[in-house]
Order: C-alpha cells, then structure tokens, then sequence
C-alpha cells in the first residue's frame, strides 16, 4: 500500500511564501493498493494534483469522504478524472437522517456555487453510504466509524495484507473526556485506529491554542499524542494543520512533538507532520511504515 | 477493528460526566453502561465501584418503589421503555439509595437515536415536585 498527501491543511485553501514548505491544500490523501486499486481520502483542494497526477490512470477511482465540510470536498469540481467519461467514481461518506450523500453534495455541486451541476458531471459517478460493517475494495478492507466532529463524521481504516492506514483527519476525541484515563472502548476512534500501521491524525491546534477551539471538533497537540499512544499507533502523522500556521510555527510545533513523543516512550520516528507531497510506502508483511 | 462503544453513547457519557444531574446510561441491549457522579452520590456508590450491570439487574440496585411501596417492574421503568420502545417516558417513584435512604425522584428517559437506529438511552433522575406513579 502507498500513500501520498496530496493536501494536509485544515479549515481554507493557505497558499503562500509561509506555506510552501507543509502545504496549503485542504484534505486529501492518495492511496495506491496493493493491486493497484486506487482510493482518494477526502477531496479537498489536494484532490485536484491528484487528478493531474492520474491523466492516463485507472478507470475506476474510490473517493472517501469522512464528511462534508467544504475543506473536505472543495475540490471535487476541480478533479480531471471527474469529466473524463471513461472514468467511473464511487464516492462514499457518512449518512445522515436529512439527505442523501448524492443531495447532500449536489448542495456544493450546484448554482450558484459551481458552474457544473452533478448530473452534468461526465464521469460515471455514483454515490454510496458507508455500511456499518467491513467491506472490500479491490484487495482492501475498509473499515468507517462514526468519529467526533462537528456533524456526521467518518474516520477509516484500510487494511491491506498486513498493513493498515488509519484516516482520522478530523477528530476530538478529548472532547469532555480525559484520553489518558478513559477506558479504550470509550475512545471516539479507538476501534479504527489500534495498532495501525500508519495513522494520520488531526493535530490542528497547540495546546495553548485549543482552549479557544473546545468544540471545534479538532485536536490539540497533547490530545493527538494521547490517542496516537493509546491506540499503539505504529507511526503518526499530524494532519489538518491549522491555517494560521506557517511552516516555522509548524516545524517548531512538529520539534515539540518528537521531544514529547519521546517522553513518553514513543519510538523514534513515530511522529512526524504531514507535508504536502509526502509519501509512504507501506509494506506487506513489515511491522512498521517505511518512509520513501 | 476493536469493538467499541458508538459514538453517540461516547458523547452522551462524556456530557452526563460535566451533569450535576443524576443521569445513567444503557446501551442498545438495556445494559447499565454509565451513571455519573452526581446519580453515584444519590446511590450511595460511584459507577467506577459497579462497573456496567447487565440488562433486567440494574433495577434492583436501587429500587425503585411505586407509591404503596412496591417493586416497579422492570418493564415498566422508564429507561427500559425509551430503550426497547424508541420513545421518551417519564415516571415519579421512589429509590432506595446503599445506605437504605429513599428519595422521592422524578425520571424522564429518551432513546438515543441514529441513522443506524436505537443506540441506548438516557435517564435523568431529580427530586419529585409532586404526585406519584409510573406514567410512562
């Protein structure tokens, strides 16, 4: 299994001199399958390098969206494979008691917000609520749970031979609770992310900066650590980087988090932030993420 | 993937924790999952010291008794109602605490409901204004 993100900012689209270095597209994240299956996490504006990325590529593209804030699926009118009509895309995401998925899009997809209407899309696309229980696609099993975030969020799992990809992008699972002493059955993701191989995890806000942020539905540097340990997470990435964060503040933020990741015992190289363009290659049967 | 609670009850417990209002928890299956600090003073014992209680054994932990001071079925409290029923109901009773105090409560109970449907439900206990007997 590769990965590659393709955007790792959180919240608005932060171009700029003071974010060349980490990245200012919004959420998402390729994956390459084993078998060569393809799989995009999320669609924010990285989706649309993606797109680029895979001109001549395969004809059949799953597109998992944990939900339907605008940083998450802003670019999908901007994502090339979407108006070729030899494509197919399957696109998932959580359900609601209000609309479909499909209407629930169409919402972004549509005047006066896009020049383009959903039925009007050239590609065969189609959409899909995430079921409750483990499915495969191609020689992957996916996993979705329900995870804490402001409206109906999904976090998933990908589980590929031996190794798995946890994708929480969007998470606040301290919220009312103290993650150190909660049993595990009571962790918001717990049952996604134990022993994953790679977890990307939203890591938004300093711990300083959180106390302004309670409810947001994003984490703070101490709550990712804590559920990065908690969950035995193999290697971490942080993700989601708050937007009024420039790559000094990030790297300083990304400094504290290797020192206090090894406070507590973490191996070394267990935590990193999420650069743009960054890449892992997953192996099949090793026990941890190699970085390519 | 590690079976866990669904995240309607992880935040219903986490809201109940911040309550000064007496309020348990049962999952879908009518287990006793949760009850708070303020429902653990009124018990005489905190949930930590209980743990989860199996679905038809909860009630018998503090009663509860109907106005003539007899035994409310178990099928007829609130909380097993709004479980099993998928709707809220409500009843004055009494309970009786570890110490063997009774305290006169008022008890409104309502499903936790999802897309995926009934997940559990929420009671929140208070002391009785007045009247008596199960309405719910």
């Amino acid at each position: 299994m590769k990965v590659k993100l393709w955007g790792t900012r959180g919240s608005i689209p932060s171009p700029g001199p003071e974010t060349i270095r980490y990245g200012g597209n919004t959420s998402c994240v390729g994956v390459t399958l084993s078998d060569g299956s393809m799989l995009a996490l999320d669609a924010g504006t990285g989706i649309r390098s993606l797109g680029l990325a895979l001109a001549a590529e395969p004809a059949r593209l799953h597109i998992l969206l944990t939900h339907l804030h605008l940083d998450h699926i802003q670019g999908l009118v901007f994502f090339a494979p979407a108006f070729q009509p030899q494509t197919e895309i399957v696109i998932w995401g959580p359900a609601s008691p209000e609309a479909s998925l499909r209407d629930r899009i169409a919402r972004y997809i549509s005047a006066p917000l896009s020049p383009v209407e959903v039925r009007e899309l050239p590609c065969d696309v189609s959409f899909r609520h995430c079921p409750q229980t483990e499915w495969e696609i191609g020689p992957a099993r996916i996993s979705a749970a329900s995870v804490a975030h402001r409206g109906p969020t999904l976090g998933y799992r990908i589980d590929d031979g031996d190794s798995s990809l946890v994708y929480i992008p969007d998470h606040e699972p301290a919220l009312g609770a103290d993650l150190d002493a909660l049993e595990e059955d009571w962790i918001s993701g717990f049952g996604l992310a134990r022993n994953a191989s790679l977890l990307i995890h939203d890591g938004q806000y300093a711990d300083a900066e959180y106390p302004d942020h309670v409810g947001w539905g994003h984490s703070s540097l101490s709550h990712a650590l804590s559920f990065a340990r908690r969950t035995n997470a193999e290697r971490t990435v942080l993700f989601h980087h708050d937007p009024m964060h420039s790559d000094e503040r990030l790297d300083q933020l990304g400094r504290e988090a290797q020192e206090r990741w090894s406070a507590i015992g973490g191996a070394v190289g267990g935590i990193e932030l999420g650069v743009e363009r960054a890449e892992y290659e997953l192996a099949a049967r090793a026990p941890s993420a190699v970085p390519i | 993937m590690t079976t866990q609670k669904p995240l309607e009850l992880i935040l219903a417990r986490n809201l109940m924790s911040a309550l000064s209002t007496p309020a348990f928890l049962v999952d879908e299956g009518g287990v006793l999952v949760f009850y708070n600090e303020a429902a653990g003073a009124l018990l005489g014992k905190r949930f930590e010291e209980l743990g989860t209680v199996g679905a038809e054994e909860w009630g018998s932990l503090f009663g509860p008794f109907d106005e003539n001071g007899e035994p409310i079925p178990y099928d007829e409290l609130p909380l097993v109602v709004a479980v099993r029923n998928g709707r809220p109901a409500h009843a004055d009773f009494e309970i009786s605490s570890a110490d063997g105090a009774r305290h006169q409560v008022e008890v409104s109970a309502f499903p936790i409901l999802t897309a995926h449907g009934s997940q559990g439900a929420i009671a929140v206990f208070w002391p009785a204004s007045s009247g008596n007997g199960v309405v719910g």
